[in-house]
């Protein structure tokens, strides 16, 4: 416990990078998700196959070997790219931008089935309905699709999210200093690993804890209006 | 003109992606080290790195009038990092080995210290290959240990770690019959602590020219010729002014040097 409070400074530096890591890839995922659900749905040839083959590589990669490849692979490039062109000797590509993005882009494969799903939910006769009183699509999506699909998707977001906070530990491998890789750096600084890998699992249960409340507020808010029952 | 709106808008995309302008020229010498192999180099609960290799990266440093600037590393990506030209020069306990020679170039060696098993007390653990046969070894995966294992003790099943500590840990809970690795990081990091208060080494030093090599380097890129002359150099000069004997000194009851 002493050990613990005496390292504190460095799993606090370390849950903080955690938590914006989480976020930052929680917004592009979910920016990735709406583009792959619009995508998907869209009667565009080109869009659809796209979308198809985004989601079909991204959830059939480990994260792992997806982010290694940005960060090394793609630091190799990107400097053979400028020693070929002589445009710049060397360019960083930082380890938290590639594991955001990596993140990002891996959990975008699956809020777009999510939104997808959500979105086919929705009964056509509605959307029907608001083209019928005149509604743009803006406004049809606005008012008719949007607060439905995210009551559809909730569930399916909640189960994404808590993955992916946990999967933000993968950057440790890249050296990015999240609260895993600080807590093992400090667990094996002090050779109490034990110690430190708890403390490591009660901050990860305390971020879930509190994004269970914020999701819960989530889902009172977008169902209302909807009487639960109990036979569903 | 055209070429120069290319670089531009090149540099611009850059900027947009994240990537940030760090110029490899400058005159600071950015050093991969580890964090987490004590004593050759831990973290302070400030987050200073600590360590017989972080002071040698110092000295040298000094010695070639240049300013340090360690990077933490895990030790998994060390390679692809120095390759990616994140940092110019490993210093992290890296042995010179056949196998890393094709990837990197290695200065001459600045330590090199015997690699012994470690075992239960009165374990009567036998150091052969009939001894070893289906005794689960653990060791740390992707060093010069797992080599000399697969070479001279095929027979032995061994359980391979991410990290030197997790080795340890097994050993400690009984999961693995013994284990292989740096009699230093052992000693230091096991036999004098509380969990290891029950084992000891047992076989002797072990070493085999081939895979051990001569001992740990600093490790550069294959095209850095010059800098490696200049550690080569640097490494020379602290043996002979003393500042690696004074360090040495610190951390270790002998010359750690090796002959």
């Amino acid at each position: 416990m002493d050990l613990i409070l005496e390292y504190q400074a460095q799993l606090l530096s370390g849950t903080w990078v955690t938590i914006r890591l989480a976020l930052i890839s929680l917004v592009i995922a979910v920016m990735f998700g709406l583009l792959g659900a619009w995508a998907k749905l869209s009667k565009n040839f080109v869009a659809q196959k796209t979308a198809a083959a985004y989601t079909t590589i991204v959830r059939g990669v480990p994260d792992l070997v997806l982010i290694l490849l940005v960060f090394y692979g793609g630091q190799q490039l990107v400097n053979s790219f400028g020693a070929m062109t002589g445009m710049w000797d060397y360019v960083e590509i930082s380890q938290f931008a590639a594991g955001a993005g990596t993140i990002g882009i891996v959990f975008g494969g699956y809020m777009t089935e999510t939104f997808r799903g959500a979105i086919l939910a929705i009964p056509r006769g509605q959307i029907e309905a608001g083209i019928a009183c005149g509604m743009n699509r803006f406004t049809i999506f606005r008012r008719i699709i949007w607060p439905q699909m995210v009551r559809y998707a909730l569930p399916g977001f909640s189960n994404n999210w808590l993955v992916q906070i946990k999967s933000t530990a993968l950057v440790s491998v890249i050296g990015l200093q999240d609260v895993v890789y600080n807590g093992f750096v400090a667990g094996r600084s002090t050779r109490q690993l034990f110690t430190f890998m708890f403390a490591v699992l009660m901050i990860y249960l305390v971020l879930t804890a509190i994004s269970d409340v914020g999701l819960r507020w989530l889902d009172r808010k977008y169902s209302k209006g909807i009487v639960r029952t109990d036979h569903g | 003109m055209k070429f120069t709106k290319l670089k531009t808008t090149c540099a611009a995309i850059a900027l947009m992606l994240g990537l940030v302008g760090n110029s490899a020229l400058a005159a600071d010498l950015r050093v991969g080290v580890e964090g987490a192999y004590p004593p050759f180099s831990w973290k302070e609960a400030d987050g200073t790195l600590k360590g017989f290799d972080i002071e040698i990266a110092e000295a040298v440093c000094n010695e070639l009038g240049r300013k340090c600037v360690l990077v933490e590393q895990d030790w998994d990506g060390m390679i692809p990092a120095l390759l990616a030209r994140k940092f110019d020069v490993i210093i992290a306990s890296m042995s010179i080995t056949e196998e890393r020679k094709k990837r990197v170039d290695f200065t001459s060696k600045y330590y090199n210290t015997p690699a012994k098993f470690v075992a239960k007390k009165g374990s009567g653990l036998e150091i052969s290959k009939a001894g070893l046969k289906g005794k689960r070894i653990g060791l740390q995966r992707g060093t010069t240990h797992q080599c000399f294992m697969e070479k001279m003790y095929p027979e032995a099943e061994l359980v391979l770690y991410g990290t030197q500590e997790e080795v340890f840990q097994d050993l400690a809970i009984g999961r693995i019959d013994a284990q292989f690795s740096d009699s230093i990081a052992a000693d230091d990091g096991f036999l004098k602590t509380d969990a290891g208060k029950d084992f000891e080494f047992t076989g002797g030093d072990q070493h085999d020219e081939a895979c051990h090599g001569p001992g740990a380097g600093m490790a550069v890129r294959k095209a850095d010729t010059e800098l490696r002359d200049e550690l080569n150099r640097a490494i020379k000069a602290i043996r002979a002014n003393g500042t690696y004997q004074k360090i040495n000194a610190k951390y270790f009851e002998y010359d750690i040097f090796g002959g």
